[in-house]
């Protein structure tokens, strides 16, 4: 089933949560929408499982109109992030919960049921957990008792609110591949709302990437991260240094050099305010002056893992820059150091209206 | 799509509205009959004869004494609740200690036990018949039919209500700032004084109002106690009791209005009171960093 | 033994055990020395006496009927007082107090007045040949009066405490309303409304003010437990009111733990029982 969603907007108070959402999800994706607390990512998940009701747009499923279908004939199955188990029953019963509700013609007999939900709890890989308690399960868990739950009335439509936000990052990881997993055997759609990029980027076909009530961007992961849209989504996806191209003059050449290259999108200006962001692994450091290069003084050296990450300052502005350790131990970078910067991708937009800061995660 | 349109879809956790003003009417209307109007009754009933009656039933000075002996013992017993409660509520909300269970089981009691069986059990101890009865006869010492009497057994009936309204408030800060105070530096009382009162004294008092709201309008234990002496053991409940067995319809609900009063003044305190609890752990919740809202 | 960090156990304590003792235990063996002095037989007799068993039947019936009636019409009430907004929901909110705050005597006057023949409600009932004061009937709606709050007052927080999620999956999964709160909903709530309903329940058996002014008080009709003490007292028959103050005393207790393990089952109810679980 598809799912087409057209000018919805919704407000709380004087909050604008959902402005003018377009957007199309075919049948057999998996989406996610990403972004950071209160973009209202969680809002339109919830307006397309019918439990909030937009003030205005429409929502269509596989074409047909829905937007004012009651939660319970919308057929979409709806995870939610702190699970929302029925505590007083049985792990069993939970997932039998949505065969039992259906009206007497249509609901299946008790050997049925009992079949079904036997099904599911084997595919989630804890049919010997059937008689235990929500209670008694960890997060994980419950989070898959929760999945077979939805899946039991057999959805056209998954809907998965931050599903795995509340458990820790191990079993998050675990089970964000099982996830995909299940999509793809399932055929269904599936709609995955978080403020994780990696995660976005990992499971999802396409990421939609929302800010402030609006989309910023849809794309597939790669486009996404390798080509942002806008100022948000490249702060959001990973980290990134700005330069103001006003104040540092080099860098707004190496920008216009970049434009010349193609990596600018057309409108973006060639004078005037301008930013320029540069991921920190797009940076090469000589040590030697280079054409076009940004003079900057070597602050800290941290090797992480398997980068070096290189503070350095030009003036009063922090430079941040990622290095593989090979690299690293070519240069011998020292503390106090002298050093050329030259940025091998570099994107420029206009400076935008309001500030950027938030978003922004790992600056 | 118009916004309107979007009215008439229901959320997915609403009743439909005719059950909802069904249920509301419903609660509403058993709400109005059962009380409602018996507290507006008691008013009307008070004022039937007039506002010139009502003052002179007032002014009766069985009423004056009784209103009086109310009050003292009301007063009386308040000190002792307050140090009952805070004592009871400080060892068993910091400190682990076995016998826990029966002793909080314990303080519920007069929760359970019907006042009257209160009343008695303090006859069959210093009244004639009882355990001490000759030795206090022997020495001219009234309990039972006098004021120790009355005051005794709402002690007894009252002792819980500071207790239990501040157990679960202690339970629930914990001890980390009184520890925090100990390893400071600050003495018992001061760690008191500066630490626990201020985050205990709205549940104190909460727990106050009630004991207090009880202590007023106690009947059963006080009836069997009291012994009815006309102004000198009739607390005013009793003097109600008495002027509506005599017909005097007028009488008793203006003594009942006064009683009334009292429940309202306390329901209105209560209510106040539990507004600046809910508003002070809101402001204790705001100052910590936001959570994730969505 | 553990060091102490905190000061005053010892005297809070101590202080705790001497005045529960002093007000509870000592006025408790006296009863028991009261009671010692009776051979059992003679206080099966007296406990099992025509009137104690009229007394026993009317007191209970009619604490059994008002639990019941507060358990409807408080769960109605609790759950409109948590989920309709209305006007003045506030007042009617601290409304609910007021049997905990109204002296019972007060409660017991105007309930009489009220549905005597001549008044505001028994005139109207009395039209439909239903005489309410001076019957078993008006003990229970004294008895309903005094209960009310302990079974709204305990489940308005439960109510609140129910996470909206819940009843979200529910209607996700195809249940109607009706269906999320009989399967999903009242089984949240059932401890809590048990809770309430034996407290209200206990609270009426002991109940003494005002019922005896609505109850008509005629021996072996509507005669309840704890006044049948109280005539006896009067009579100077201290032996057979504390026969009577035992059996009540008991009842007391059974009650009493009866609400302890049904808040606790309330809490433990699915809790982990193999130790097993994460």
């Amino acid at each position: 089933m598809s799912i087409e969603i057209r000018g919805i907007g919704k407000r709380f108070g004087n909050f604008v949560a959902l402005d003018d959402i377009q957007l199309d999800i075919p049948t057999g994706e998996l989406v996610a929408l990403l972004g950071p607390s209160g973009c209202g990512k969680t809002t339109l998940l919830r307006i397309i499982a019918g439990m909030e009701t937009a003030d205005s747009g429409q929502v269509l499923f596989s074409g047909a109109e829905a937007t004012h279908l009651h939660a319970r004939e919308r057929k979409v199955g709806f995870v939610f992030q702190h699970y929302a188990l029925f505590r007083h029953m049985s792990v069993f019963e939970n997932v039998a919960f949505g065969l039992r509700v259906k009206p007497r013609k249509e609901r299946p007999p008790e050997a049925e049921i009992r079949r079904r939900v036997m099904d599911l709890l084997k595919l989630v890989q804890l049919d010997w957990l059937a008689e235990r308690y929500p209670s008694q399960l960890s997060g994980g868990q419950r989070q898959r008792i929760a999945l077979a739950r939805a899946l039991a009335v057999e959805p056209e439509v998954l809907l998965l609110d931050e599903p795995f936000g509340a458990l820790d990052t191990k079993v998050r990881k675990e089970l964000r591949r099982w996830l995909r997993r299940l999509h793809d055997e399932m055929h269904i759609s599936s709609v995955f709302v978080t403020h994780d990029q990696e995660e976005a980027l990992e499971v999802a076909d396409r990421v939609v990437v929302m800010n402030r009530g609006k989309i910023e961007q849809i794309g597939t992961p790669d486009e996404v991260y390798s080509n942002p849209a806008t100022p948000f989504v490249y702060q959001f996806l990973g980290n990134v240094n700005v330069f103001h191209s006003r104040v540092h003059g080099a860098w707004a050449e190496i920008g216009r050099a970049g434009a010349e290259g193609g990596a600018v999108p057309e409108g973006s200006p060639a004078h005037g305010d301008a930013m320029a962001f540069v991921r920190p692994h797009d940076i090469d450091i000589e040590r030697s002056p280079v054409a076009g290069g940004l003079e900057s003084s070597v602050q800290d050296v941290h090797a992480i893992g398997p980068v070096v990450r290189v503070e350095l300052a030009h003036g009063s502005e922090l430079i941040e820059v990622e290095l593989t350790r090979e690299r690293a131990t070519e240069l011998a970078l020292a503390k106090g150091q002298q050093v050329w910067l030259r940025p091998r991708q570099v994107k420029v937009f206009a400076a935008p209206t309001q500030p950027l800061e938030e978003g922004g995660s790992g600056i | 799509m118009s916004a309107t349109g979007s009215l008439s879809v229901r959320k997915a956790t609403a009743e439909p509205r005719w059950v909802r003003w069904t249920l509301t009417a419903v609660g509403l209307g058993f709400l109005f009959f059962f009380l409602g109007l018996p507290l507006l009754a008691v008013f009307v009933e008070a004022f039937a004869a007039g506002m010139p009656k009502y003052l002179e039933a007032l002014a009766d000075p069985e009423a004056r004494s009784a209103i009086w002996l109310t009050l003292f013992v009301a007063l009386f017993v308040l000190p002792f609740n307050v140090i009952f409660g805070v004592a009871a509520a400080w060892a068993i909300a910091k400190f682990e200690f076995r016998g826990k269970s029966l002793l909080v089981t314990l303080i519920d009691l007069p929760f359970a036990v019907s006042p009257v069986v209160a009343g008695l059990v303090f006859i069959l101890i210093f009244g004639a018949q009882g355990v001490f009865g000759p030795w206090l006869a022997a020495h001219d010492i009234k309990v039972v039919f006098a004021l120790p009497g009355i005051i005794i057994a709402t002690l007894f009936i009252t002792f819980p209500f500071v207790a239990r309204e501040l157990i679960p408030l202690m339970q629930a800060q914990g001890k980390d700032e009184e520890e925090a105070a100990v390893s400071l530096g600050a003495t018992g009382w001061q760690m008191f004084r500066r630490v626990t009162l201020p985050n205990i004294k709205w549940g104190l008092l909460y727990g106050v109002i009630l004991a207090n709201a009880r202590a007023m309008g106690e009947f059963g234990a006080v009836s069997v106690v009291s012994g009815h002496i006309r102004g000198e053991t009739n607390t005013l409940p009793l003097h109600v009791e008495i002027l509506y067995n005599e017909y005097n319809q007028v009488g008793a609900f203006a003594s009942a209005s006064v009683l009334a009063l009292l429940a309202l003044v306390t329901l209105v305190a209560k209510t106040v009171v539990e507004w600046r609890m809910r508003k002070e752990t809101e402001t204790l919740d705001a100052a910590l960093p936001p959570e994730k809202t969505e | 033994m553990q060091r102490r960090v905190l000061p005053g156990f010892g005297l809070s304590l101590g202080y705790t055990l001497v005045y529960l003792s002093l007000l509870i235990l000592l006025p408790l063996s006296g009863l028991a020395f009261k009671a010692s002095s009776l051979s059992f037989d003679q206080f099966w007799d007296i406990a099992t006496g025509e009137r104690a068993l009229a007394s026993y039947r009317v007191t209970f019936g009619a604490s059994l009927a008002a639990a019941a009636i507060n358990g409807v019409f408080g769960l109605v009430v609790a759950w409109m007082l948590v989920r309709y907004p209305f006007p003045g929901k506030r007042f009617v909110d601290a409304l609910v107090d007021l049997p905990f705050a109204l002296p019972t005597a007060v409660a017991g006057i105007t309930l009489a007045t009220l549905y005597a023949g001549n008044g505001w409600i028994g005139r109207h009932l009395e039209a439909f040949g239903w005489k309410v004061a001076y019957t078993p009937y008006g003990i229970v709606v004294a008895l309903t009066f005094i209960g009310l709050p302990f079974v709204v007052r305990t489940l308005q927080p439960v109510i609140e405490d129910i996470e909206p999620e819940i009843e979200e999956a529910a209607a996700s999964l195809g249940a109607s309303r009706l269906q999320t709160f009989v399967r999903v909903l009242l089984p949240a709530i059932f401890p809590a409304l048990l809770t309430g309903v034996t407290l209200a329940f206990s609270r009426a058996v002991g109940e003494y003010g005002s019922v005896i002014f609505i109850a008509g008080n005629m021996p072996l009709i509507s005669e309840i437990t704890p006044l049948l003490i109280i005539s006896k007292l009067e009579q100077y028959d201290v032996v057979g009111a504390t026969a009577l103050a035992i059996v009540m005393l008991v009842l007391s207790f059974i009650l009493l733990l009866a609400v302890n393990t049904l808040q606790w089952w309330a809490a433990n109810r699915h809790k982990a029982t193999s130790g097993e679980a994460r």
